[in-house]
């Protein structure tokens, strides 16, 4: 088991380097530069501009200025922010670190409850008619794109009924909206696919045996036949998480939450390549170590698959 | 169901974590107002940008100001005396005047700030080119030396500049004043923690990504304000500025461009309602050196006259425009108010072309006009005005900022449509920086008697005399076509009732000195 974990995050810290290398030449290809973009209308005074880039040592080899990002990430301070002067990238993306993956994670742990129990609801009753008004509801809730979400309940929510802030951070009031609309669209694809997942699994010899044994009908559900639906459903987790924190950036522009997606966009914009890359990092670093943190619960969930060094 | 406990504990631990953290004592005579985005900085030596300058202008100040109806006025220079035939200035400076440190301004510190915007380690932006007019200026950008030798202290109050050449606009420049004690009392960083001017209020903190607070200076040289401060409140998505503002959020809205429409139309917001024309032109360029048919100057009046600023303005702007057939803004020194509106007339357009050998468009090489995604609706509006008018078939590129500037300044674009905000109140600003042959953002249009003119103006002190210049050199640029104006955008922001004193000036809003709030 050790040697297992060992050997992937080896493989996790090779990904890693993949990554801020591949995203270090991805920025510098994209036309103009931090300070083409900070000078705006006057970028096209060469002098000035070629003196700032001297000061910002954005003049010097590209490797070396790739030595000097790996540089800043062995220091923990990920280097100096180009769009704001005298800041660490740290610095810049501190606020945004502790609301981006905890607004994902509340999220999450919001949605899938509710969404297990409304896909195996419907699971259970499949073909009737709460199986369609729940099918109907989260083909319903898949389609709406977040930020019209977003937009009908402030203006029901904050502006008609006066009860939540329209917008900010910092309250518990503010936290609500957002944390609902981002809710809604994993809530539905877990339903889904629990829905799928039971479906199959009550077609199962043993859930026909637990029933044949006269078990009562709720224990059949939720004790013999649902745990089973969770192996195949911890799959897509990674990959719900993963959604979660790239949509973090519409609602937290909806509402104006300084959130990592907020300033990974205007980074990019302001060709920031520190904090761009950094923020790429942390992204890439939450969906391994998620993705890694359920291959290992795999086996606690279903000892089936328990993971040995010398497994394979 | 124990997933459901677990979301629920996590979910108040989280909302009480967050409580705790953020939570800020309310002040109540504050102003509450909105930014697009973060400013960079708020550094006066590094800023670049015009967000930073919307904070910056309530922190710092420069020799000279602009009144509200876009006068210069003294402000920390009391009154100025040329030198030497005009190549330098001696300025005899405010007394009485305060940073927020408490220590009182003097020359050191006009010498001080001109160094520090050229010195080779300090990232001085837009302002640096302004004070690289002085005597040894290059010695200190080089770093050959600290001392700006063209400074001379003649006592506290009284400062002499030397200046490369003869330059009457000098003292209009926007140099931002700086305590020399702030290094030694901060530290190299010191524009992170404090602010260092003598402007109505002094940078109180700033949560990146929400806000940046300002606090009144009390002892400011006109008196202390009449608010405790401003909270200018980051937001970058419009509507949840507009909903803000409605909930009460914001006393001050600055309205963005994409809800004009919603706020001119409301009746609701009549009496909240504040306009003014901004010093900001836009024109469509038209290079010559990268598109033949365009060095055809009748090409390029066929191109103008198609374009009809009153429709521009009913269709694209709701009316929040003002038709505009320049190149100096109203309010700005050297306005020609006698300009002669452009005609619309399609069928001159078309016997233009024809005349110029492209009749229908037959010929002409293809073109692409360029611009922003905000400015979609005006870019799919002209070309398919010029198709109309002309036949000829131009198509419409949509460039991200950074790859627009980038095209833009290494002259890769033909044809676009672009602007320009004032760096100081003068007209000569405008026509130098984009018609002007040597200008390094010369947008492809160059005349030889135009360039003439301009070298001609920038030497004369008398501001009518000069002014006169400047509308010889604007008619030949609009007599040759060298760009198509179009219509003035205004700047539209909406006041809450009981806050007084906000002044809408075409460079953009006032400092809130003399702003007050009726609870």
């Amino acid at each position: 088991m050790l040697r297992y974990i060992l050997r992937r995050l080896w493989s996790l810290l090779l990904v890693w380097a993949v990554t801020v290398t591949v995203t270090f030449f991805a920025m510098r290809m994209v036309p103009g530069d931090p300070i083409t973009v900070m000078l705006s209308d006057q970028s096209g005074n060469v002098d000035l501009a070629e003196r700032l880039r001297a000061q910002y040592g954005l003049d010097r080899p590209l490797l070396y200025q790739l030595f000097d990002y790996l540089a800043g990430i062995a220091s923990g301070t990920f280097g100096l922010s180009y769009r704001f002067v005298g800041y660490s990238v740290i610095n810049v993306i501190a606020g945004g670190l502790a609301i981006t993956p905890i607004l994902a994670l509340v999220s999450f742990l919001v949605a899938l409850p509710i969404g297990v129990v409304l896909g195996v609801s419907a699971a259970v009753r499949a073909g009737g008619w709460l199986d369609a008004v729940i099918t109907i509801a989260l083909v319903a809730s898949i389609s709406i794109p977040s930020f019209a979400l977003a937009a009908v309940l402030v203006w029901v929510f904050s502006i008609k009924l006066e009860l939540l802030p329209v917008a900010g951070w910092g309250s518990v009031e503010q936290a609500i909206l957002p944390i609902i609309v981002l809710v809604v669209a994993p809530t539905a694809v877990i339903a889904r696919l629990a829905r799928t997942y039971m479906l199959e699994v009550l077609d199962c010899d043993y859930v026909r045996t637990a029933r044949a044994k006269g078990v009562r009908e709720s224990l059949v559900i939720y004790r013999h036949a649902m745990r089973n639906t969770l192996v195949p459903l911890l799959t897509s987790v990674g990959i719900i998480f993963g959604a979660l924190l790239s949509g973090a950036f519409i609602v937290e522009t909806v509402f104006n939450i300084p959130g990592l997606g907020r300033i990974a966009v205007e980074s990019i914009l302001a060709r920031d390549y520190p904090v761009t890359m950094t923020i790429v990092l942390l992204f890439t670093a939450f969906y391994t170590l998620i993705n890694f943190a359920v291959d290992l619960l795999y086996g606690i969930v279903d000892p089936r698959v328990r993971l040995t060094g010398d497994a394979s | 169901m124990n997933l459901f406990k677990t979301a629920g504990i996590g979910t108040t631990a989280l909302s009480l974590l967050t409580y705790m953290a953020f939570a800020t004592p309310v002040v109540c005579a504050e102003l509450r107002t909105n930014l697009p985005a973060d400013p960079a900085t708020i550094d006066p030596i590094v800023a670049s940008e015009l967000i930073a300058g919307d904070v910056i202008r309530n922190i710092y100040e420069s020799f000279t100001a602009i009144d509200s109806h876009g006068n210069v006025i003294p402000s920390l220079a009391e009154s100025w005396e040329a030198l030497d035939g005009g190549r330098g200035f001696r300025i005899h400076l405010r007394k009485g005047v305060k940073f927020h440190s408490g220590r009182v301004f003097t020359a050191k510190d006009v010498k001080f700030s001109l160094e520090q915007l050229l010195l080779p380690t300090s990232k001085a932006g837009l302002n640096s080119p302004h004070a690289s007019a002085i005597v040894g200026a290059d010695e200190v950008k080089s770093g050959a030396t600290t001392e700006l030798k063209g400074v001379k202290i003649v006592d506290d109050y009284t400062v002499e500049i030397a200046l490369k050449s003869v330059n009457p606009l000098f003292p209009l420049y926007p140099i931002y004043m700086m305590d020399s004690g702030v290094i030694a009392e901060a530290g190299a960083n010191w524009a992170t923690k404090i602010s260092a001017g003598t402007g109505p209020f002094k940078f109180g903190g700033w949560s990146r990504g929400q806000q940046v607070q300002l606090e009144a200076h009390k002892d400011y040289w006109r008196g202390a304000p009449k608010i405790d401060g401003v909270r200018f409140m980051i937001v970058p998505d419009s509507n949840t500025a507009m909903s803000m503002y409605e909930t009460g959020g914001l006393d001050l809205l600055r309205v963005p461009a994409d809800l004009v429409r919603r706020v001119i139309g409301d009746a609701a917001m009549k009496g909240q309602l504040v306009t003014s024309p901004e010093a900001r032109v836009r024109y469509l360029a038209m290079n010559a050196e990268l598109y033949k048919p365009f060095e055809d100057k009748r090409v390029r009046e066929a191109f103008c006259i198609s374009l009809d600023q009153a429709e521009m303005i009913e269709g694209l702007y709701y009316g929040a425009a003002l038709p505009f057939y320049g190149a100096v803004p109203p309010g700005i020194g050297g306005y020609n108010s006698n300009l002669k509106p452009i005609n619309v007339d399609p069928k001159r357009a078309r016997a233009l072309l024809a005349e110029a050998g492209y009749a229908g468009g037959a010929g002409m090489p293809p073109l692409n006009f360029s611009n922003l995604e905000p400015n979609k609706t005006e870019s799919l509006y002209i070309t398919s005005k010029i198709k109309e008018a002309l036949g000829v078939n131009v198509g419409v590129e949509i460039l991200e900022r950074g790859t627009m500037l980038k095209s833009m300044n290494s002259r890769q674009l033909p044809y676009y449509y672009w602007g320009w905000s004032l760096d100081y109140p003068d007209g000569l600003n405008f026509l130098e920086a984009l018609w002007y042959g040597p200008s390094p953002y010369n947008r492809g249009w160059k005349n030889a008697e135009y360039d003439a003119r301009i070298a001609e103006a920038k030497a004369i002190a008398d501001n009518d005399a000069r002014y006169k210049v400047y509308n010889q050199a604007e008619k030949i640029l609009l007599d040759e076509w060298g760009m198509c104006p179009l219509p003035l955008q205004l700047q539209v922001v909406l006041v809450k009732p009981g806050v007084k004193g906000v002044k809408l000036t075409s460079s953009r809003l006032e400092p809130f000195w003399d702003v007050s709030i009726k609870p």
